[in-house]
């Protein structure tokens, strides 16, 4: 059953500083000026990197036939790698009629007896929220009968946004995996990781630095993550939020609860990362811990420094205007300002109040209607560069200026240190690249 | 008849996708997706990877409380107040979800209520029935239905053209002009050909980038000729000879291989008593042939495994079949009367678990991206058809029908094994 009352607790979330004005991205959506997707989408973004355990969607086709094996969220899982899975008990009018119930059961009991999964996630939808099948029933028996975790998330798209669904998602694994299993030993460094999905591999550009400097990774959530690890992300000693609102729920109940203190960081560029680590080690305040990182950090500065050398020399003086949402409308921008980029504007229109502060620190203008604003300034500014979606392509040809489609699927990681190599590669690319020119140049026809 | 409760790893795509496919060809317009904004954003996302163009949608947004306590009237409206405010469009294309039929929403009251503010046609369109085939057809059938005026007299030069969704905004294209080529000006309904052909426009709107217009909808049935291609799309040219009783209807299940672009030609040459058509369609025949008989030595005996939807099961399986391939099996998301005119060893309704135990023996698959990992797996040469395509560029001008486009095809398929061959030796 959808718990009305938790949705409403999570829509009014303490912890979220925007909630003292009232406006926020989990209003209620606009008919027919809405974007982004639903709770469900969320909830799937939140666990679906969990590669041990099978998503099952409850639902008729859309909400997994459009969507499996589309988010480049890599593991290091050696079984069945489920995250490139699609399960849907693809509900049909039958169904509807009838209830999915018995098709539910049959499907779990199809899963337990072909593959071998640390758990099952269940996810309720649209439909079968509306037709009623008593899913929490239905997966404590079966939990009860196969002795794995069936953990049923309750998101159907109607509920609200992605942001809720994350949240929904996380309350989920609140409720019934973590505390579930106790470790051997509990490591004093322990940490769990909190909204990294580990897209394109980001986060394995910073782990292995955490690791040698002394910290352990108890769990993710869910980033190249394991069931049994989260189930014992209650013995960690710091919650570390990445770059991601949505959980911070499960953050702040599980300081309630287990008295783990969270703290919130990004990933993107140099400054971030360093930030990031040293907000990691100074929350533990061991002094060893801080010389580790500090000496690191120094290590792998001057080695993407290094690295960087090449790129800076063509980078140097150039412009761009960043046209995103949510908190890549800062986290980019600091990374593009890491590779000697000057940002003079970025987008502030899908932003929340949180991200708008944020943004205030690192970028002087704040466009609230970018694709009106974006092509004076890219005149007024003599700009060099447009990052944006693809829908403002055509004021960069326009312009004829280069331009990095940021919105597009990422294919490769712009993470840590070793990521911001990666932006660099790819800005200096975009700007060498003679087709924003050759494009933009008029058909004889048109002289 | 895949036997299992549940599908792991779908081929189906819903009817909800279709239709928004429907309205994309339709020019000026603004799909509407009735239903929660999930549904929207899914399909818009997976349009905009498959293509690599924006994908002009909105949805009715539906939430917990419009859920329960209104029927449609509300979400709709006011979603129409909020696109209007911002866009000028000529015709919104409403169409249902899972959720809103589960509800049992009145649009065509709705649509009604609003026909004074806005141009509309609704249809009914839940996910939990048909499959991406149907969706398109049935959004055709609307828009046939309601917007076409009843008429009696023709124009001689007019045809349409109707194609079902598994055809590529190209060969959408190419099918025109070859019906031109009879000395007809020809439309297409919907034309995706003039949208998302992947042609830079200077603007990149909200609304559906260009396709048919609503005045050529609606004088449509002065039409001579329809031609219809697909088994998913037969209907729409009897619903548009009941707006005209004398227009004529010429349907082919697939235009896929020389056969049947034989088939084709021949109906267009007798209804325009013609008796050769021109120059360049005889020269393209000729090709073929010898395209056929370079790619019969590489695909004679091959076993080929295609999962897709069953109109393009139909056209792919015809075409490799002409140069001797042997269909180990074909699997298809939704039972269709397209798939009884296939030869196959099996006929499978199912998904890509169903796939992979077909791969043992089989020495190409054709399917969407999703086949590639199992592919892989496998290792088997792999050809990329159908929706979604997110690992490719140049989807939309991606030629596989009449002489022309099979020439193409029969290509890609041998060049492939080819090198797979050499690779493997």
């Amino acid at each position: 059953m959808i718990n009305k009352k938790l949705i409403r607790e999570l829509l009014n979330e303490s912890a979220c500083s925007h909630n003292e004005k009232k406006k926020s991205s989990c209003d209620k959506p606009k008919p027919g000026a809405t974007s982004g997707g639903c709770a469900f989408e969320g909830a799937q973004i939140a666990l679906f990197p969990y590669a041990d355990a099978v998503h099952l969607v409850h639902a008729p086709a859309t909400c997994i036939g459009a969507s499996w094996e589309t988010r480049a969220t890599p593991t290091s899982w050696e079984g069945e790698n489920n995250v490139v899975m699609g399960y849907s008990t693809d509900i049909t009018t039958n169904d509807v009629i009838f209830g999915g119930h018995k098709k539910l059961e049959a499907s779990i009991e199809y899963i337990v007896a072909h593959k071998n999964p640390k758990a099952l996630f269940i996810y309720e939808t649209c439909v079968t929220a509306m037709i009623g099948d008593d899913m929490d029933n239905i997966a404590s028996r079966m939990q009860e009968k196969y002795g794995i975790p069936m953990v049923v998330v309750h998101s159907p798209g109607f509920v609200g946004g992605k942001n809720l669904g994350s949240r929904l998602g996380g309350e989920a694994v609140l409720h019934q995996l973590i505390g579930t299993k106790e470790p051997q030993e509990i490591h004093p460094f322990g940490i769990n990781l909190i909204g990294e999905y580990n897209v394109t591999g980001d986060m394995w550009q910073y782990t292995p630095i955490l690791e040698k400097i002394g910290i352990k990774i108890v769990s993710t959530l869910a980033g190249d993550g394991r069931i049994e690890n989260i189930q014992m992300a209650h013995s960690a000693k710091l919650n570390v939020i990445v770059c991601a609102k949505s959980l911070i729920t499960l953050t702040r109940k599980m300081q309630e609860k287990y008295n783990i203190p969270y703290i919130s960081v990004s990933f993107y560029g140099k400054r971030d990362t360093t930030n990031a680590i040293m907000s990691i080690v100074n929350a533990f305040g061991d002094a060893q811990l801080i010389a580790n990182a500090q000496k690191i950090i120094q290590e792998k500065e001057a080695k993407l420094e290094e690295r960087l050398a090449p790129y800076r020399e063509i980078l140097h003086g150039k412009k761009a205007i960043l046209n995103t949402g949510g908190n890549k409308s800062w986290s980019i921008a600091s990374a593009l300002q890491d590779i000697g980029i000057e940002v003079v504007a970025t987008s502030i229109r899908k932003s929340t109040l949180e991200d708008i502060e944020i943004a205030k620190e690192y970028v002087k203008i704040l466009m609230k209607n970018p694709a009106q604003e974006q092509a004076q300034l890219i005149d007024e500014h003599q700009v060099d560069l447009l990052l944006a979606g693809g829908r403002s392509l055509y004021t960069a040809i326009k312009k004829r200026v280069a331009f990095v489609d940021v919105n597009q699927e990422k294919k490769i990681s712009y993470g840590a240190y070793g990521g911001l190599e990666n932006l660099a590669i790819d800005v200096v690319r975009a700007i060498e690249n003679p087709v924003f020119k050759i494009v933009g140049t008029k058909a004889p026809w048109e002289q | 008849m895949s036997t299992k409760p549940l599908q792991i790893n779908p081929i189906k795509l819903s009817q909800p996708m279709g239709a928004l496919l429907c309205f994309l060809g339709i020019k000026n317009t603004m799909p509407l997706m009735h239903g929660a904004q999930g549904c929207a954003s899914f399909a818009k996302v997976f349009f905009t990877r498959h293509f690599s163009d924006p994908i002009a949608i909105q949805t009715t947004a539906v939430n917990d409380i419009t859920a329960v306590i209104d029927g449609g009237d509300y979400s709709i409206s006011e979603a129409i107040k909020n696109i209007t405010a911002k866009v000028k469009p000529d015709l919104v294309g409403l169409f249902t979800t899972g959720m809103t039929e589960t509800k049992g929403d009145d649009i065509k009251g709705a649509t009604y209520l609003l026909r004074d503010r806005q141009k509309m046609v609704y249809v009914h369109t839940p996910d939990f029935e048909g499959g991406l085939e149907s969706g398109y057809g049935l959004s055709i059938e609307a828009i046939i239905e309601q917007l076409v005026e009843s008429r009696s007299e023709m124009d001689y030069k007019k045809a349409l053209l109707i194609p079902n969704v598994n055809l590529t905004p190209i060969e959408v294209e190419k099918i025109k002009e070859q019906i031109d080529s009879f000395g007809f000006s020809s439309l297409a309904l919907p034309d995706i050909s003039l949208s998302l052909d992947g042609h830079l426009g200077k603007k990149q709107g909200n609304l559906s980038s260009g396709g048919i217009s609503i005045e050529e909808i609606e004088n449509l049935a002065t039409s001579s000729l329809v031609i219809t291609v697909g088994n998913s799309v037969a209907n729409c040219g009897k619903l548009l000879q009941k707006k005209n009783p004398n227009i004529t209807h010429f349907h082919f299940d697939t235009l896929s291989g020389l056969i049947n672009a034989d088939r084709f030609y021949q109906s267009l040459m007798e209804f325009k008593h013609i008796s050769k058509p021109t120059p360049n369609i005889i020269r393209w025949r000729k090709r073929l042939q010898d395209a056929l008989l370079d790619a019969h030595f590489i695909l004679g005996g091959k076993r080929v495994v295609i999962a897709a939807e069953p109109d393009q099961i139909l056209s792919l399986a015809t075409s490799v079949t002409e140069a001797g391939a042997k269909i180990q099996a074909v699997i298809s998301p939704t039972k269709s009367k397209a798939l009884e005119k296939v030869v196959s060893q099996k006929i499978i309704i199912g998904d890509f678990e169903d796939v992979e135990k077909e791969l043992t023996n089989a020495d190409l698959l054709i399917s969407n991206f999703h086949g590639e990992r199992l592919s892989q797996t496998h290792k088997i040469p792999f050809i990329t058809r159908g929706f979604p395509n997110y690992e490719q560029i140049g989807n939309n001008l991606k030629n596989d029908t009449l002489y022309e486009g099979d020439c193409y095809l029969l290509f890609e398929i041998a060049n492939l094994l080819n090198h797979h061959q050499a690779s493997h030796l």
